[in-house]
């Protein structure tokens, strides 16, 4: 049965558009989720390797330390804002030589101080 | 002597030449004549008076220059969205010069410049623009290497639906409704292209509404995430996202791409365009289109965005109640959309493993506007823990909500059309 009010709202398909609406919102960013949690394991079906990650376990035995190892957030920073600066700051690792380089031009008659308009014809 | 003669002669010819044409010599019409002339000066002054700015403004054209004044204040004093806010402050401050009717300048009056211009936001052009610049400056790597974050963006989308049942209720018809729940989304240009679907005349308090409020995201967000997150979760550090191939990468927005206008075909434009200048980011082969599309084009675009929508809220459209309901559920759906990100958030904490869980602080990105919600989750999150860098975390679910305010508007566009 329609919920309809005096003002004519139809409260029933309000209700239905916001539930399927919000479902399927979830649902679509559900299923991208999905496909790629899974997508290294795909990748490695299709390619035969395996997908390069950068979260290496390193195992006990290479150094006997038993804790997983990461870039943290400390070292990514450093590491961004010395790319940072060192992009930055390029521009001041210039030569120091100053000099005045010679501009050669070569003749031409359209520039020339002899057909100038203010040579005094004798 | 002899001058004085000349004089004297010429004088007396040009006296009598009007006597002998039977023109009018008196002293008497000579007045009248000066007075009518004086008239029609006095007349010309007072047409002039008339077609002025000052003749033709009203109390609304002074409110909405106020206004303008306080955004471009607010860009330039407080570095709130300043790319947005300078040009729609001015554009305010354009669409409210008054004029009289018919000079075929404003901007509704077909054939005047910023009528054309406009014409992009009314037929929906511009915002697909803009998101195939988005598309082309976003890294996608941190939604790929932890996907599950893309729920939180899913979440934020409450906000939408929140604002669609609020603004039913405060009697506005189901197609505005719709058209101003997507505020809720906190996307401009989403907001845009809904409402130039649904409720062509309310896109200029709509796109007003969800752009101040993007822009006041470092004020709205900050309260609600003390209010919701204790001290403790705040304090959670999350495991460093893991290097993306770029084979993963590039499936990203093909996939993507596929999937969500799969779903919701009404955003193909917004949906396509976005991954559309992803993939050519991607690609690694198309850099130049990718560099146009992330520079030069997509700040084209935003002038003219900015300056339509604002010259848009010319007093006598804006200033209405519907306005002031539409700022009121634009401000609840921000509120309702970042607690449903933080609280979604907590929840998911219940479900995860110690090592993996999350801080609820990132839930507040879910949110789109994209990136100020990261960057006010980034500041937070280091005023508790001044090495706990959310940032990159962050921007999982400020991307996953511009994906899901999108498909939200397809949704909507889909059932209300």
């Amino acid at each position: 049965m329609e919920e309809t009010t005096t003002t004519g709202i139809d409260w029933s398909q309000i209700w239905i558009i916001t539930g399927v609406g919000y479902t399927v919102v979830f649902l679509a960013l559900l299923l991208l989720m999905f496909l790629f949690k899974n997508m290294p394991l795909f990748l490695n079906l299709v390619t035969g390797k395996k997908v390069k990650v950068m979260i290496k376990k390193i195992k006990p035995e290479d150094n006997g330390n038993q804790e997983e190892q990461y870039l943290s957030g400390e070292i990514s920073a450093a590491i961004g804002m010395a790319l940072t600066l060192y992009f930055k700051e390029q521009h001041d690792e210039e030569s120091g030589v100053i000099t005045i380089k010679r501009v050669a031009r070569t003749y031409s008659p359209w520039s020339s101080k002899i057909y100038g308009v203010n040579n005094n014809l004798r | 002597m002899k001058k004085l003669f000349t004089v004297i002669v010429i004088l007396g010819i040009l006296y009598f030449i009007p006597l002998l044409m039977g023109q009018e010599l008196m002293a008497q019409s000579l007045t009248l004549k000066i007075s009518e002339e004086s008239g029609s000066l006095t007349e010309g002054l007072r047409h002039f008076w008339e077609y002025t700015g000052f003749a033709n403004a009203s109390l609304g054209n002074f409110i909405m220059i106020t206004v303008g004044l306080f955004f471009i204040y607010l860009a330039i004093r407080f570095h709130y969205e300043p790319l947005l806010l300078i040009p729609i402050g001015t554009g305010i401050l354009l669409g409210n010069i008054p004029f009289p009717a018919g000079a075929g300048v404003g901007i509704y009056e077909s054939g005047s410049v910023l009528n054309y211009l406009y014409f992009g936001v009314t037929q929906g052009i511009y915002p697909p623009l803009i998101f195939l610049g988005i598309g082309a400056m976003t890294d996608f790597s941190s939604l790929i290497s932890n996907p599950r974050l893309m729920l939180l963006g899913a979440a934020a989308q409450v906000g939408v639906f929140g604002t669609f049942i609020g603004a039913v209720a405060l009697g506005f018809e189901i197609h505005e409704a719709g058209a101003i729940s997507i505020i809720g989304g906190a996307d401009g240009p989403t907001a845009i292209f809904a409402s130039a679907k649904l409720a062509p005349h309310l896109i200029g308090s709509i796109a007003i509404a969800a752009y101040s409020y993007m822009a006041l995201v470092p004020v709205i967000q900050p309260p609600i995430m003390k209010l919701l997150v204790t001290k403790k979760e705040r304090l959670i550090r999350m495991r460093p996202p893991r290097a993306v191939s770029r084979t993963e990468k590039i499936l990203f927005p093909i996939v993507g791409l596929l999937l969500t206008t799969f779903i919701s075909p009404s955003a193909i434009p917004l949906l396509g365009m976005l991954f559309f200048g992803n993939i050519l980011k991607e690609s690694g082969v198309t850099d130049r289109l990718a560099d146009t599309a992330r520079t030069k084009m997509i700040d084209i675009v935003t002038i003219l965005l900015g300056i339509t929508v604002g010259a848009s809220t010319q007093a006598s459209v804006f200033l209405t109640a519907n306005s002031i309901k539409i700022f009121a559920l634009g401000a609840v759906s921000f509120i309702i959309a970042t607690a449903g990100g933080l609280v979604f958030a907590k929840v998911m904490n219940l479900f995860l493993s110690p090592g993996n869980k999350i801080n609820p602080l990132i839930g507040a990105a879910g949110v789109s506007a994209v990136p100020d919600s990261a960057r006010v989750v980034q500041q937070e999150g280091i005023k508790s823990d001044p090495s706990n860098h959310l940032l990159m975390h962050a921007m999982a679910p400020n991307v996953s909500g511009v994906i899901g305010s999108a498909v939200a508007a397809g949704i909507m566009i889909s059932f209300l059309m």
